[in-house]
């Protein structure tokens, strides 16, 4: 009894001093919320460094976008509907291997110096002279870039409409009179970055960057808000409070359980998730008994995508069609009649393996010569979403006789296996896609993204070749009529249906959560002007420019 | 005098041999940097360009063994820790130093708090035993120190921040306060630390308590307690002189390197209350086979118990005449 009484009165004491802290801290908070400024909540895993060169990997997504800026702004949920940016026009010639850029006038970079045609010419031949900085690898199509007067022009080895989202989307211009007199661009750390942008970087430290409003920005007008704050989270959970309690207005977060963590906390709170990318089940086309087709399309008729979806997902990523459009993103490229063509169906994947010549003994399917259909399947561990997800295809293939062992490896190791071939399944979303389903299919399927077993390849990780194949990719690269460019992916998705090269499984999404309590112009699915995760390049940009407070 | 130079050279040797095995031991690990490097590029970089991020890096530069063991020996001494893999391109040295503080005021100040708490509250309910202070506190601690540290730390947070509000629940200061000497900063980063504080206390405490207790009440038992009392000295002084300064000898090596352990911070506290300090440094750096910065984290390490141990020989030699004596 004693006892309990000293233990109240010390929670007690505890509690007074907490709260007297705690009362005059909150009205500090409140009172510097201002209404024109946006808190984005992201979980990076790290803090900033405070560099902010837009051609180091790690860093480019703090400020490509709202600092630096790119020729042309694609929209990669619109099938690539493309805006002139820092380009005022643009033209192909010479059978789509000569593009011309006609450079903005009346644009000037943050310190004040007028923005010119020398700086877009200075920043492609500095990727030239510095493999390390070009990150989308322009020059491995680029034969020679040169100016004249406000126009720009790019000749490329080989046609090369594909390569304009990299080029002229994916590349951002930096200033000439900052960047030539750097000794060495690829360690070049940019504390300072000098843009043409709606925002600068005005302070940073390793907990928080702050941006502040661009007011010579050319985009008469934009942006609307004056700040932008950008914490480092290092781990998950503080990153969502936030979120859930309205301090941070903009999210790009996975939230489990997000109806009753977040939505349910407030009617301001929305969330978004547009599909972008497949995730799939890579298949090591070079081992002998999954180089049978009928193996492989006896495994995509045997997965429940749905399930899959529901269980291993939340639902929040949705489930895949073998033809691997990702769907309702590029809904226009998708051919019905071929998606419809691999549904879930268990008892066809069995009839397909017994005319195939497998034999069940003991609840797995055996091949002629005596072996089984037991297959391991690499994994990200650190992935939980994954893991949940394996689990369940590992029950519905077993249900129909294929045996699968899941081996959850470190990022480090997954990948390296992943790039040298060193698996017989594979789960994988890590391909980069683009503002159209070709860069997908492409990644996927072209051999030149492939590697023999023991070499790195850079996407094509299950070694598919289809000389067929590769002739219609090329094909795509050739033209840009849209209607051939829809004829030459139906066909691409038949080789995905008739070949199941690799098995689409869940679509990834663009994580997205958003408050709209004191700001409006928030992309929506109505509304899907830019990719809203403020991770995507350059689209974060567009998107903060565009806020506006209530 | 000779026992503190055998200690001095004990150090020396010590040192050079964890150097060495620092720089070993990261070299045995499986996978490379590059690799881990070309993933965080998903696959979109060419070839030459892995090869000048490569030398940029000074991976895969044929160095022989005993060369780069030099080189290595040389750039610590000038306090040269290479370039992180992980805040690349910043120089480690850099990055250490701006997670160090934070580590240093969080965890530092509460081990040496908890310690001082715990050494007190332990003799003093030794020196009352079965009285109220000795009925409450001791069981109170020894429960708390068996919760699991992030679930209490989770409770608090839920508790104090998501229900009640008072405190916040994560970070170092609040994203919107100016960073400056200023006592609106100084004050965000007091009431930013009090939970992660609080909770760090309440689960390390109970072990001091316990310890210093159990010494106390032996060394109570002791002849020349018997002594100091039958010479009627006050029992604040035999507390104190007496028994205290006997009991806490075997609880100085503890002490000392667990201050030594502050540098490596704390990664749940530093993951769970989002605190920018370099425990999560560590499980990046292991993460992205970061030798660089793994490196300078563990030598600092190595050096921080090494020296906690040295001074706490030298306390001990302060404490305890009989190892001044015995040589």
């Amino acid at each position: 009894m004693k006892r309990a009484l000293v233990f109240a009165v010390l929670v007690g004491v505890g509690a007074t001093v907490w709260a007297g802290f705690g009362t005059a801290g909150d009205k500090t908070v409140r009172s510097a919320s201002a209404k024109t400024a946006v808190t984005i909540s992201n979980e990076q895993g790290t803090t900033w460094t405070c560099g902010f060169s837009p051609f180091n990997g790690d860093v480019n997504s703090l400020s490509f976008g709202p600092v630096y800026e790119e020729l042309v702004f694609v929209n990669g949920l619109k099938s690539g509907a493309a805006t002139k940016w820092l380009a005022s026009g643009y033209k192909w010639s010479n059978g789509n291997k000569t593009l011309v850029f006609t450079i903005r006038s009346g644009v000037k970079w943050s310190d004040g110096k007028p923005f010119s045609a020398d700086d877009v010419l200075f920043t492609y031949k500095l990727l030239k002279a510095n493999p390390g900085l070009d990150l989308n690898a322009d020059w491995a199509v680029l034969k020679s870039v040169s100016k004249s007067g406000n126009k720009v022009t790019f000749n490329f080895k080989t046609s090369a409409v594909p390569y304009f989202y990299y080029i002229a989307a994916q590349t951002p211009i930096v200033a000439k009179h900052i960047w030539s007199s750097i000794k060495n661009p690829v360690t070049y750390k940019d504390t300072h970055p000098v843009g043409t942008g709606p925002f600068k970087m005005s302070s940073c430290s390793p907990q928080v960057i702050k941006y502040s409003k661009n007011s010579g920005y050319w985009q008469k007008g934009l942006p609307h808000i004056d700040t932008i704050y950008y914490p480092a989270f290092t781990s998950n959970d503080p990153a969502n409070q936030q979120l859930a309690s309205g301090k941070a207005q903009w999210g790009s977060q996975f939230i489990p359980n997000i109806k009753a963590y977040y939505s349910s906390k407030s009617s301001d709170n929305h969330y978004w998730f547009p599909p972008l990318v497949n995730v799939n089940i890579f298949i090591n086309l070079k081992n002998p008994i999954l180089s049978n087709v009928a193996v492989r399309r006896a495994m995509a008729y045997a997965i429940d995508r749905g399930k899959v979806s529901r269980i291993g997902e939340y639902g929040y990523e949705p489930p895949s069609n073998q033809t691997g459009i990702v769907t309702p993103t590029f809904s226009s490229w998708l051919d019905k009649g071929l998606a419809s063509k691999i549904t879930y169906n268990p008892s066809k994947a069995i009839s397909i393996l017994q005319k195939a010549g497998f034999k069940k003994s003991s609840g797995v399917f055996h091949t002629k010569d005596g072996k089984p259909l037991s297959f391991r399947i690499i994994n990200i561990g650190g992935y939980s979403d994954w893991v949940a997800s394996v689990q369940v295809i590992q029950q519905q293939l077993k249900a129909v006789g294929i045996k699968i062992t899941p081996e959850n490896l470190s990022s480090t190791t997954f990948d390296s296996d992943a790039y040298n071939g060193k698996f017989e399944l594979m789960y994988n979303g890590n391909e980069s896609g683009g503002p159209a389903p070709y860069y997908e299919l492409r990644q996927l399927l072209y051999s030149k993204n492939s590697a023999p077993i023991g070499k790195a390849a850079s996407s094509n990780w299950e070694r598919y070749y289809n000389p067929a194949v590769d002739k219609l990719i090329e094909q795509y690269g050739a033209t840009t009529d849209s209607a051939k460019q829809h004829a030459i992916v139906t066909k691409l998705e038949a080789a995905m249906v008739n070949d199941v090269p690799v098995i689409p499984i869940t679509e990834g999404v663009d994580w997205y959560q958003y408050n709209t309590r004191n700001l409006t112009g928030w992309v929506t699915q109505s509304n899907p002007y830019a990719k809203p995760a403020a991770y995507e390049i350059p689209d974060w940009g567009v998107l903060a420019m565009h806020l506006k407070a209530k | 005098m000779r026992f503190v130079l055998r200690r001095l050279a004990f150090f020396v040797v010590t040192l050079w041999a964890a150097v060495t095995l620092n720089f070993l031991i990261p070299r045995l690990m499986p996978g490379n940097a590059a690799l881990a490097m070309m993933s965080r590029y998903k696959g979109r970089i060419q070839p030459q360009a892995m090869h000048a991020i490569e030398i940029a890096f000074g991976i895969n530069t044929h160095q022989s063994l005993v060369h780069a063991y030099f080189t290595y020996l040389g750039n610590i001494v000038r306090g040269h820790f290479g370039i992180s893999l992980t805040f690349f391109p910043d120089a480690v040295s850099h990055q250490v130093l701006q997670a160090l503080p934070w580590t240093l005021g969080l965890v530092g100040a509460t081990t040496i708090l908890a310690f001082l708490l715990g050494t007190f509250i332990g003799l003093v309910s030794a020196w009352r035993r079965g009285g109220f202070l000795d009925g409450a506190l001791p069981p109170i601690f020894v429960i708390t120190s068996a919760f699991p540290y992030f679930w209490l730390a989770l409770l608090a947070i839920w508790l104090f921040s998501i229900k009640l509000g008072w405190l916040p629940e994560s970070g170092g200061y609040d994203v919107q306060t100016t960073v400056a000497w200023s006592w609106a900063f100084v004050g965000d980063v007091v009431r930013h630390s009090i939970l992660p504080a609080a909770t760090i206390l309440i689960t390390s405490i109970g072990g001091w308590i316990l310890t210093m207790r159990n010494n106390t009440i032996s060394v109570l038992a002791e002849d020349y307690v018997r002594m100091a009392r039958a010479k009627g000295l006050s029992p604040w002084r035999i507390m104190w002189t007496y028994a205290g300064r006997n009991a806490i000898l075997p609880n100085l090596a503890g002490f000392a390197m667990s201050l030594g352990f502050v540098v490596s911070g704390a990664i749940l506290v530093e993951f769970v209350f989002n605190y920018p300090g370099v425990g999560w440094m560590f499980l990046q750096s292991v993460e992205n086979q970061d030798y660089a910065l793994m490196q300078a984290l563990f030598l600092l390490l190595t050096v921080a118990v090494l020296l906690a141990i040295l001074v706490a020989d030298g306390a001990t030699a302060v404490l305890d005449p009989r190892t001044r004596d015995r040589s």
